[in-house]
C-alpha cells in the first residue's frame, strides 16, 4: 500500500505540477517548485519495496515497479534532480519568460523519472518519449539558432531511435507468452523467440542511439553545449541513462549471447575512447564534458556487452552502479561549470578543487565513487583483451578530465570579485557531497562489495597507475596540445552537411514528379490504368 | 469461407434510431433552408446536440446486444426492400463523426455568424446547410446495407462537400472545386458501371447477399476493380489526389476541417466495406497489396511534400495526402490475417483507429490553422512568430494533433501503428512496418518546423491582427486531446469494433 | 447477336467515348458533357441487363429500371451543380479553364 502511494507520487507529483501549468499564474510561481518536485521520487527510493504498481484494467495495465538497477538510478536521478531544479530556480529568477523552460523541465523530469519505474513495454515507450520530447524543449531554451538546430537534430534522432524501439517493442509483445506487456516477461522471452536477431538489433540499435553510442553520439555535443547549464545536468546525468538501464532491462543478461555481447561491447569500447580523442580537440568545458559523456556512456554499454556475451546476470547490478556513479558526477561537473563561468579571483580554487576531485574520480582516483565504480565492473570486464583496453579507457578519461578541468579553469570570470550566487553555488557544493558519499553507500548496500575491500592498497594502487599515465600525457597536451587537428563540436553531423544538399536536390525532382502527377490527363489515365492493375492482379492470382 | 453477414429479416430493438441518424440532419437542411438567415445557425447546432444523442444510443443499443442493428425501411426485406445495418465499424464512425462534427460547429460559430444588421449572408447559409448535408450523407454510407443506396449517398456526400471548397468564391477555389467535382464524377460513375456489372452477374446489390452470393470469376473481378478505383478517386490515394490539396488548402478552416477529417473517409469506409465484408473471396492478396502499395507510395510523397511546402494549410492538405495513405496498408493485413486463419481485429481495429485519430487530429489542425490564420492575417510558416504568445493553447492542439499523426503514445495514432506493425509482424509482411514507422519520421520533421517557427517570440510591439474567441480555441484543443487520448480506447473492455462482423469461427481474439 | 448485346456493345462504345474526352478534353464544359456520356453508356448497359434478367411474361426486371430512374436524377443534379460551378467561374475570372499550371496555392486575401 505505502509502495504504491510511493510511487504514484513519485510519478504523479512532477505530473500533477506539468498539468498546473495550464494557469499562467501558476506556471509563473512553478520555478521554487522544481527542486522539490523530485522529492517523492526520492522518497520511493529509499523507501518503497520492489511490489509492483498496477494502474489500469485486465485488457491492459500500465504498471510500474522498483527493481534493483531502478532503484539505484533512481535514488541518485532525484538528488540530482533535485539540486539542478534549485539550481535552475536561482537563474529563472526575474525572468519573464520562465514558463517554456518550467513546461520542459517538469515533461522532462515526469518523463524520466517513469521511464526508470516503467515495467510495461507500453508504458515505457509512452513515457520515453515524453522524455525526449521534453529534453528536446530544453535544448530549445538555449534560445539561438544553434540551440534550435541542436534541438532538431536531438528530437530527430530520438524519434528515428524510438521508431527502432517500436518495432522492437512490438516483436518483443508478439514473442512474450500470455500477451503479457511486462518488460521481464519480454525479456526472458527474447532468447526464445522466433524473431530473436531481429528484435536484439532493433533494441540495440535504437537504445544505443539514444545512449550516445558512436557513430549516433553527435547530438550530445550538440544538445549539451548550447542547452542552459542546469537542463545540460539534468540530460548528461540523468536522461541519457534511461537508454542504458532500458539496455540493462530489455536486454536477457543471464543467457550467454556472445554474438551480440561482444560486438556491442567492442562499439562501446570505440566510442569510449573516440569520445577522448575528439574531446581533447576541444576548449568549452560544456564541449569536453560532452565528449567525456561520449565516452563514458560506449564504456557503460561495453560493460553491458560483456555481460551479455558472458550470461553474467550481475552485469546488471554493476552496470547500473556504474551508471548511477556517473550520473552524480557528470551532472555535478555540468552546474561546476556554471558556478566556474561566473566565479572569479579568490573564491575560485573553492569551487574548482571539488571539481578537479570528481573529474578525477571518473578516471578513478582512489577513494572517489569513480574507483568503486571501476572496481565494480572489473568482474565483467576479466577477459585479456578487454581488461587493458578497460585500463586504457582510464588513462583516457584521466587525460580527457584534466583537459576539462584547464578548460574550466581558463572559463572562469575575469572579474576577480566575482562569486557565483549562493543559489547556483549551493546545488553545487550539495551534487559534490552526493557523488562523493552516495556511491560509498550504494557500494555496500547493493552487496556489490565492503568497504575493506575496495581500501586493500593493491586495488588502491591499481587504480592510481592508470591515473599517473593519463597526468603525464595531459602535461604533453598541454605542451604540444595545439598541434593536434581541431575537430568540430558535433564532428559527424558538421562533416555530414553536404549530404544534405543531395536530401534536398531529391526533394525537388520529388516535386516535380508529384505536380506532373497532379495534371488531369495524367491522373485520368492513372486512374484506368489502376483498374486495368487491380483486376489483373486479382485476375491473374485468382486462376 | 463461412458468413454471419446475411441481413437477418428483422427490425432489431432500436433499428429506427438509424432512420434517425440520417433522417434528423436532412431534416435540418429543410428547416434550415425554411428558416434562412440565423436561423440555419440555430438549426445546425441544435441538430449537432440532437445527432450526437442519437449517435450514442446507437452504440449503447450495439454494445447492449451485442449484434448489429438493423432496420427494414418499409419491412420489406431485401433484395427487394433496402435494409439500414450498423454492426460495430459504422457504429464507431457514426460516434466519431458526430464529435467531430460537433467541434467543427462550435468552432465555426463565430466564423460563419450572419453580421449584424444583415437577414442573410450567403456564406453562413450555405455553411451551416451544406455541414448538415455532410453529415446526413456520411451516416448513410455508414449505415446503409445496399450498393446503390451507397451511391447515391457518396453522391450526395461529393454534391454537399464540393460547394463548401468554394464558399469564398475566388477564381482559384472554384477552379479547385471543379476540379474536384469532375474527378469525384469520374470515380463515381465507374463505380456505379461496377455496381451495375454486379447486378447483372448475381441479381442483387444487398451487401449481406452479395456477399453470400459472389464468387472469383472475370465480372467479379471487373467490377471490384471498378468500384474500389472509382472509390480510391474520392479518397484522393496518391497519385489520384489532384484535386486534394488546393481543395482543402483553399476552404475556409471549417470547411476544410470537414473535407479533409471527415468527406474522405466516407469513401474510404465503403472501399473497407467492399474488401473486407464483400469481396472478402474474391480480392487477393497482390491486389490488397497494390492497395498498400499505393497507400505507401501516398506516405512517402505527401510526407515529403509537405515539408516542402511554404503555406501552413498547404502544408496539412498534403499531410492528409499521406495520412490517407496509412489507411490503406490494412488492406493487405487483413488479408494476410484471414489468409493465415487468424482473427483480422488487429488489423481491422488499427485501421479503423487510424482513420478516427487523423479525422480528429486533422480537423483540430485545420481550425488551428484557420486561426493562426485570423491571427496574423496569413499563413506562411516562415513567418509564424508570435503565435506561442497569442494562441497558446491553440498551439498546443497543433502539436497535441501533430502528436497523434506522428504515433506518439498514448494517441490513437500510436495505438493504430502498434495494432497494424503487430498483423504486419503477424503476416510476414514487414515492409509495410518499415513504411508506418517511416512516415511517423517525417511527419515529426513537419510538425516540429512549424511548433519550433510558432515557438519564436513575436517582434517588439507585434500585436494581434484579429483576436479569436476563447471557445473556438477550446473547442480545436477538445479535438486534439480526443486524438491524443484515443489510445486509451485499448482500456475498452469489448472490441467494438468487431460487433456484428464476419467472425471466422474457431478462432476467437487473443 | 441478340438485343440486348447490341445495346450492351452500344453502352461500351459510349463509355469509351466519354473516357476518351474526360481525360482528353481540356475544357471543363466539354468535361462534364463526357461525363454524361459515360453516365449515358452506364444506364444503357444497366437497360440491357434489366432486359436480359426479365423473367418470362415481363418486359424487363423491374428493379434496374427503379434504380435507373434515380441514376439519372443524380447524374442531372451533378450535370447542373457542375454547370453551375462553370458560369460562376466565368462570372468571377472571365474564363474557363482547368489548366493545369491554375495556382495550386490558397488565396492570400
Amino acid at each position: 500500500m505505502t509502495t504504491s502511494l510511493l510511487l504514484i507520487a513519485a510519478v504523479g507529483v512532477p505530473f500533477a505540477l506539468l498539468l498546473a501549468c495550464i494557469v499562467p499564474a501558476i506556471r509563473e510561481r512553478m520555478p521554487p517548485l522544481l527542486a522539490l518536485a523530485p522529492i517523492p521520487a526520492l522518497a520511493a527510493a529509499l523507501f518503497a519495496d520492489d511490489t509492483p504498481l498496477v494502474l489500469g484494467n485486465a485488457q491492459y495495465a500500465l504498471s510500474f515497479v522498483l527493481d534493483e538497477p531502478g532503484r539505484m538510478l533512481l535514488l541518485v536521478a532525484a538528488i540530482l534532480w533535485s539540486a539542478a531544479g534549485a539550481y535552475a530556480a536561482t537563474g529563472l529568477r526575474g525572468a519573464t519568460h520562465a514558463g517554456g523552460f518550467v513546461v520542459c523541465w517538469l515533461m522532462t523530469l515526469t518523463g524520466c523519472i517513469g521511464v526508470f519505474l516503467a515495467a510495461d513495454l507500453v508504458g515505457f515507450y509512452f513515457l520515453l518519449a515524453v522524455l525526449s520530447v521534453g529534453a528536446s524543449g530544453l535544448v530549445l531554451q538555449g534560445g539561438t539558432a544553434e540551440a534550435l538546430r541542436a534541438s532538431a537534430v536531438y528530437l530527430g534522432l530520438a524519434l528515428i531511435a524510438e521508431a527502432f524501439l517500436l518495432a522492437g517493442l512490438v516483436l518483443l509483445a508478439l514473442a512474450t507468452p500470455d500477451g503479457s506487456l511486462l518488460i521481464r516477461d519480454a525479456a526472458a522471452a527474447i532468447p526464445t523467440s522466433p524473431w530473436r536477431d531481429l528484435t536484439l538489433v532493433l533494441l540495440i540499435v535504437g537504445l544505443g542511439m539514444k545512449a550516445g553510442l558512436v557513430p549516433l553520439h553527435f547530438w550530445m555535443p550538440l544538445a549539451y553545449g548550447v542547452a542552459p547549464i542546469p537542463a545540460a545536468a539534468v540530460m548528461s546525468g540523468a536522461v541519457v541513462k534511461a537508454s542504458a538501464l532500458a539496455l540493462i532491462r530489455f536486454l536477457p543478461l543471464d543467457v550467454a549471447l556472445p554474438d551480440f555481447g561482444l560486438p556491442l561491447a567492442a562499439i562501446g569500447l570505440f566510442g569510449a575512447f573516440y569520445g577522448v580523442v575528439i574531446g581533447i580537440t576541444q576548449s568549452r568545458p560544456k564541449i569536453v564534458l560532452a565528449y567525456s559523456s561520449v565516452s563514458q556512456m560506449g564504456f557503460l554499454v561495453a560493460v553491458i556487452g560483456m555481460g551479455l556475451a558472458a550470461g553474467d546476470a550481475g552485469a546488471a547490478r554493476v552496470a547500473s552502479f556504474y551508471a548511477a556513479h556517473h550520473l552524480l558526477v557528470k551532472g555535478a561537473l555540468f552546474l561546476a561549470a556554471g558556478v566556474v563561468a561566473t566565479t572569479g579571483g579568490r573564491q575560485l580554487w573553492l569551487m574548482l578543487l571539488p571539481a578537479a576531485i570528481l573529474a578525477l574520480g571518473i578516471g578513478g582516483l582512489p577513494l572517489t565513487g569513480g574507483a568503486l565504480a571501476k572496481l565494480a565492473v572489473k568482474p565483467v570486464l576479466e577477459d585479456g583483451l578487454v581488461e587493458l583496453l578497460a585500463a586504457l579507457s582510464a588513462i583516457g578519461t584521466t587525460l580527457l578530465m584534466l583537459h576539462f578541468l584547464r578548460c574550466l579553469a581558463a572559463s572562469a570570470s575575469p572579474d576577480s570579485a566575482a562569486a557565483a550566487p549562493w543559489g547556483t553555488a549551493l546545488p553545487w557544493m550539495l551534487m559534490f557531497v552526493a557523488a562523493l558519499v552516495v556511491p560509498w553507500m550504494l557500494y555496500s548496500a547493493t552487496g556489490i562489495g565492503t568497504w575493506s575491500d575496495a581500501l586493500q592498497p593493491g586495488i588502491l594502487w591499481a587504480a592510481s597507475w592508470p591515473l599517473l599515465i593519463g597526468a603525464g600525457l595531459a602535461l604533453g597536451l598541454w605542451r604540444w596540445g595545439r598541434y593536434l587537428p581541431r575537430a568540430p563540436e558535433g564532428d559527424i553531423v558538421v562533416v555530414s552537411q553536404p549530404a544534405m544538399r543531395v536530401v534536398v536536390r531529391w526533394g525537388d525532382a520529388l516535386e516535380g514528379v508529384e505536380g506532373v502527377l497532379r495534371r488531369w490527363p495524367v491522373a485520368g489515365l492513372s486512374l484506368l490504368m489502376l483498374i486495368l492493375i487491380l483486376g489483373g492482379a486479382m485476375f491473374f492470382d485468382g486462376h | 469461407m463461412p458468413h454471419s453477414l446475411s441481413t437477418p429479416d428483422v427490425t432489431t430493438p432500436g433499428g429506427l434510431l438509424l432512420v434517425l441518424a440520417v433522417l434528423v440532419p436532412f431534416v435540418g437542411v429543410l428547416a434550415g433552408m425554411v428558416l434562412g438567415g440565423r436561423g440555419a445557425r440555430r438549426v445546425a447546432l441544435a441538430t449537432l446536440a440532437a445527432g450526437l444523442a442519437i449517435a450514442i444510443a446507437i452504440a449503447d443499443t450495439l454494445v447492449r446486444s451485442g449484434a448489429a442493428v438493423v432496420y427494414l425501411l418499409g419491412g420489406w426485406t431485401p433484395p427487394l426492400g433496402v435494409a439500414l445495418r450498423a454492426d460495430g465499424l459504422a457504429v464507431i464512425m457514426l460516434l466519431a463523426v458526430a464529435v467531430v462534427i460537433g467541434g467543427i460547429g462550435v468552432y465555426a460559430r463565430a466564423d460563419f455568424g450572419t453580421p449584424p444588421g444583415v437577414r442573410e449572408a450567403r456564406a453562413p447559409f450555405v455553411f451551416w446547410t451544406l455541414l448538415l448535408a455532410v453529415w446526413g450523407s456520411l451516416n448513410l454510407v455508414f449505415v446503409s446495407g445496399d450498393l446503390f443506396t451507397l451511391y447515391v449517398a457518396l453522391e450526395l456526400l461529393t454534391f454537399a462537400g464540393v460547394p463548401l471548397v468554394s464558399l469564398g468564391g475566388q477564381p482559384e477555389t472554384l477552379r479547385s472545386a471543379l476540379r474536384y467535382l469532375l474527378y469525384a464524377l469520374f470515380g463515381s460513375v465507374l463505380y456505379l458501371l461496377g455496381a451495375v456489372l454486379l447486378y447483372g452477374a448475381y441479381g442483387t446489390l444487398d451487401i449481406g447477399l452479395l456477399a453470400a452470393r459472389v464468387h472469383p470469376e472475370p465480372v467479379t473481378w471487373a467490377a471490384a476493380a471498378l468500384m474500389t478505383v472509382g472509390l480510391l478517386a474520392k479518397t484522393a490515394l496518391f497519385p489520384l489526389h489532384l484535386w486534394l490539396p488546393p481543395a482543402h488548402a483553399g476552404a475556409p478552416a471549417a470547411a476544410s476541417a470537414v473535407l479533409s477529417g471527415l468527406v474522405i473517409k466516407g469513401s474510404w469506409f465503403l472501399a473497407v466495406r467492399l474488401w473486407l465484408d464483400v469481396f472478402v473471396g474474391v480480392v487477393t492478396l497482390p491486389s490488397a497489396q497494390t492497395l498498400a502499395a499505393l497507400g505507401a507510395a501516398a506516405i512517402l510523397v505527401g510526407n515529403i511534400v509537405a515539408l516542402r511546402q511554404a503555406r501552413l494549410k498547404l502544408l496539412i492538405a498534403y499531410s492528409t495526402v499521406a495520412q490517407i495513405g496509412y489507411l490503406f496498408l490494412m488492406f493487405p493485413l487483413a488479408a494476410g490475417l484471414a489468409a493465415a486463419q487468424l482473427d483480422d481485429a488487429a488489423a481491422v481495429n488499427g485501421g479503423l483507429l487510424q482513420a478516427i485519430s487523423h479525422a480528429t487530429a486533422k480537423a483540430a489542425m485545420f481550425m488551428a490553422a484557420g486561426l493562426v490564420y485570423t491571427t496574423l492575417g496569413h499563413d506562411r510558416i516562415a513567418d509564424l512568430r508570435g503565435v506561442a504568445r497569442a494562441l497558446p493553447m491553440t498551439l498546443v492542439a497543433f502539436a497535441l494533433g501533430g502528436a497523434s499523426l506522428i504515433g506518439l503514445p498514448p494517441s490513437g495514432g500510436f495505438l493504430a501503428k502498434w495494432l497494424l506493425v503487430s498483423a504486419a509482424i503477424t503476416t510476414a509482411q514487414w515492409w509495410w512496418a518499415l513504411v508506418m514507422l517511416v512516415g511517423g519520421l517525417l511527419t515529426s520533421a513537419y510538425v516540429f518546423i512549424v511548433v519550433v517557427r510558432a515557438l519564436a517570440p513575436a517582434p517588439e510591439g507585434w500585436t494581434p491582427k484579429a483576436s479569436v474567441p476563447c471557445y473556438q480555441q477550446v473547442a480545436v484543443l477538445a479535438l486534439a486531446l480526443c486524438s491524443f487520448l484515443l489510445g486509451l480506447a485499448v482500456l475498452c473492455p469489448v472490441d467494438v469494433a468487431g460487433i456484428g462482423r464476419a467472425v471466422v469461427p474457431g478462432i476467437g481474439s487473443p | 447477336m441478340n438485343t440486348p448485346t447490341l445495346f450492351g456493345l452500344c453502352a461500351v462504345a459510349l463509355v469509351g467515348v466519354g473516357l476518351y474526352g474526360l481525360i482528353v478534353n481540356p475544357q471543363p464544359l466539354r468535361k462534364i458533357l463526357a461525363f454524361n456520356l459515360i453516365g449515358s453508356g452506364v444506364f444503357l448497359l444497366f437497360g440491357a441487363i434489366a432486359r436480359r434478367g426479365a423473367a418470362v411474361g415481363m418486359g424487363g426486371d423491374p428493379v434496374p429500371q427503379a434504380l435507373l430512374i434515380t441514376g439519372i436524377v443524380v447524374a442531372f443534379s451533378a450535370t447542373a451543380l457542375a454547370v453551375a460551378l462553370v458560369l460562376r467561374l466565368f462570372d468571377e475570372a472571365g474564363s474557363v479553364t482547368l489548366a493545369p499550371d491554375a495556382p495550386a496555392e490558397p488565396p492570400d486575401a
